[in-house]
């Protein structure tokens, strides 16, 4: 299944109602779909803070395959940006040591089982896996 | 969707999702709070790291003040994402299950 979705952070309430569609349709467990939006929205507002000059539109693609939900999501953008690298948090920092920014690429990756990005001739494309065991 | 009411004596309910697109209206609501107390959650369904950057800011404005903000009636999934991102040794947080709900 696949969408496009306007590169704006309204589009979330869509891209949710989309991953809500695939879920129904492919029967998947409810219970996974948390950590599935949560991934999802983390990534696509990425895209949309910190590639605003991008083309209009980002594309996702959700697929059930070997007891997994696959994401895709694609993005044409003149630098890359590698989410697969490791972005640690010091968890038990004291507060005024802990930042209100820079947790959602930590939380992707807590969430995931796998995490792919590649980058070629100017589109990003980040795949994520979640297994449904 | 995102409703946010303050029930009185520093207790604020949150209902819907606090995701990146209604971080602000979060931000706005707790700022015009002087005092908030208890986020009874009970009928937050989403989290995201953007509305973990408003609790955060919160937590800090009031602790600077002596106060401190106190999550209640926390799903189990909303739970998990606290308790990855440390929140849990931020905020006293209360479940729902520990709440007897």
């Amino acid at each position: 299944m696949r969408a496009v979705f306007k590169r704006s952070l309204a589009s979330l309430e869509d891209v949710f109602a989309f991953t809500e569609k695939f879920f129904a349709g492919e029967e998947v467990d409810g219970k996974h779909l948390y950590a599935i939006n949560l991934v999802l929205e983390e990534l696509f507002s990425n895209m949309v803070k910190f590639n605003e000059e991008g083309p209009d539109t980002v594309s996702v693609e959700m697929l059930r395959q070997n007891g997994a939900v696959r994401v895709q999501l694609s993005d044409q953008e003149p630098e890359p940006f590698d989410v697969t690298t490791p972005r640690p948090l010091d968890i038990d920092a004291p507060i005024e040591r802990r930042a209100e920014s820079g947790m959602g690429l930590f939380l992707v990756q807590k969430f995931v089982d796998s995490l792919d990005y590649t980058y070629r001739n100017g589109t990003s494309t980040i795949t994520f896996v979640k297994r449904l065991d | 969707m995102l409703e946010l009411e303050h029930a009185g004596d520093g207790r604020v309910i949150v209902v819907g999702r606090l995701d990146a697109a209604e971080a602000r209206k979060a931000q706005e609501f707790l700022d015009g709070i002087d005092n908030p107390r208890e986020l009874d959650c009970a009928r937050l369904e989403y989290i995201s790291s953007a509305g973990l950057g408003i609790l955060l800011r919160t937590q800090k404005r009031l602790m600077a003040k002596g106060g401190r903000l106190r999550l209640v009636n926390v799903s189990n999934h909303i739970r998990d994402v606290f308790r990855y991102s440390g929140f849990d040794k931020i905020f006293d947080i209360v479940g729902v299950a520990d709440s007897g709900q």
